[in-house]
């Protein structure tokens, strides 16, 4: 595999670097990429070097972006993110402030109706996001096979990480509600075993176990989820 | 209540109560992020501003460009987070990739010169620091950082150059007033080395 598309195995050897960095000019561009195309060991080469790009950046500091980039991005993302769950937001955060209410008449917390109201999105945001959010492992024979997290609410959600040494993908996913009736969540690939997933599935009653089976149908695992709400 | 950290996740096989988002891994987040999940959004964004921020201003310079960049790649990621792999790389290092094209073609687009000489040797300095103070230090990034570190002088600045300012052989030729043969050697050989201080160890690619 000397030579395709114009440009030799050397002559890209030459410039992995830079096309790897993207700082390559377009017209080597393109005959790098297109040797790449038809060469596998080239395109290897190329790979580690890009991870030895993306591990260069990795080292650059962090650094503070200016106050209120976080409402300013959240206000840029507002329209890909779901309606409904800002509906849900909102009326959280009414619960907060009765709860607030509450503590206020009782003489617990004099402070808390001020801060619910002062910081509202801010305070309401982590303190809901706790009783939505629910984790249980992977179990098959008291093995453990990975992890679930499941996020309730009106548009859920759950992610899982399996490391099943032996089983052959592709694998499907199922979530049990607490009315016994079951959703097919979807279908993901492992490779050696291992893979990690997410995908939304339909609002309903509460999941209350989640399963992992393999394309034929057998389960292969299950993760019990604690009850919801806390 | 006690709250061990490990052993209950490995006998009991679940939480008691709910999680918070804090402590959801990054892929996990970002499938959450993927379903719209706006309490998701707003942990996946306190998460990874510092870093995204980070590339952005190494890159622009500018403070109000930087945030243009960041706000851009939070968009990005949220537009595209069904195409994230996480066998090609960690989420902070999708992201930072996202933000670096963002912040490459806005200083291309603006033609910007090309870098500073006291930024450069002050990112140069920043990225080969090993500081203890840094709690995420792990073990791969300390090598790394020692990897450039141990560079020639030269080969080090052609490699953040190109590496992190995005500047072509030629450009860095031109700052370093060498020919541009010289320059491309210098970018290749320091990519080598880096490549190289990374092979024994696992791919960039876990969560
Ligand atoms: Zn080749």
């Amino acid at each position: 595999m000397g030579e395709c598309c114009g440009m030799t195995c050397f002559q890209l050897h030459e410039l992995g670097a830079e096309l790897s960095l993207g700082v390559l000019p377009a017209r080597e561009r393109a005959a790098a990429v297109a040797h790449l195309d038809g060469c596998a060991r080239c395109r290897a080469e190329v790979h580690r070097l890009t991870l030895a790009g993306d591990a260069l950046l990795s080292l650059v500091p962090g650094a503070e972006p200016p106050v209120g980039f976080e409402d300013r991005v959240m206000a840029r993302l507002g329209p890909s993110l779901r309606p409904v769950q800002r509906l849900r937001r909102r009326r959280r955060l009414v619960l907060v402030a009765a709860a607030a209410v509450a503590a206020l008449a009782t003489g617990a917390g004099g402070w808390a109706l001020g801060s619910a109201e002062g910081t509202a999105t801010r305070t309401v945001v982590p303190a809901a996001a706790q009783t939505q959010l629910r984790s249980g492992q992977l179990m098959a024979d008291g093995r453990v096979l990975g992890r679930v997290y499941v996020h309730g609410g009106p548009s859920p959600w759950l992610f899982m990480s399996v490391d099943a040494d032996g089983v052959p993908g592709p694998v499907r996913c199922t979530v049990q509600r607490s009315d016994g009736s079951t959703v097919s969540v979807g279908t993901f690939p492992l490779r050696d075993g291992y893979g990690s997933w997410g995908a939304g599935y339909p609002a309903g009653p509460d999941a209350i176990a989640v399963r992992l089976l393999s394309a034929g149908g057998t389960v292969l695992a299950t993760a019990h989820l604690p009850a919801a709400g806390g | 209540m006690r709250n061990p950290p490990g052993p209950v996740l490995r006998m009991g096989g679940m939480h008691r109560m709910g999680l918070p988002l804090e402590r959801l891994p990054d892929d996990a987040l970002l499938a959450g992020l993927m379903a719209g999940d706006p309490e998701v959004a707003v942990a996946f964004v306190r998460r990874f501003q510092r870093r995204v921020f980070g590339v952005a201003i190494a890159v622009v310079g500018d403070v109000q460009l930087a945030e243009d960049v960041a706000q851009q790649t939070f968009e990005r990621a949220c537009r595209h987070a069904q195409v994230y792999d996480s066998r090609r790389g960690s989420v902070p290092t999708w992201l930072s990739a996202i933000a670096h094209n963002l912040a490459i073609d806005m200083v291309r687009a603006r033609h910007s010169t090309p870098v500073d000489p006291e930024d450069l040797i002050a990112l140069l300095e920043a990225v080969t620091d090993t500081p203890e103070r840094r709690a995420i230090a792990d073990e791969e990034s300390a090598q790394l950082r020692s990897a450039v570190a141990e560079l020639p002088r030269e080969q080090a600045r052609a490699l953040v150059m190109a590496g992190i300012y995005g500047m072509t052989a030629r450009q860095v030729a031109e700052t370093e007033g060498v020919p541009v043969g010289t320059a491309k050697t210098r970018i290749r050989t320091a990519m080598g080395k880096l490549r190289t201080a990374l092979a024994p160890g696992r791919e960039v690619g876990h969560g």
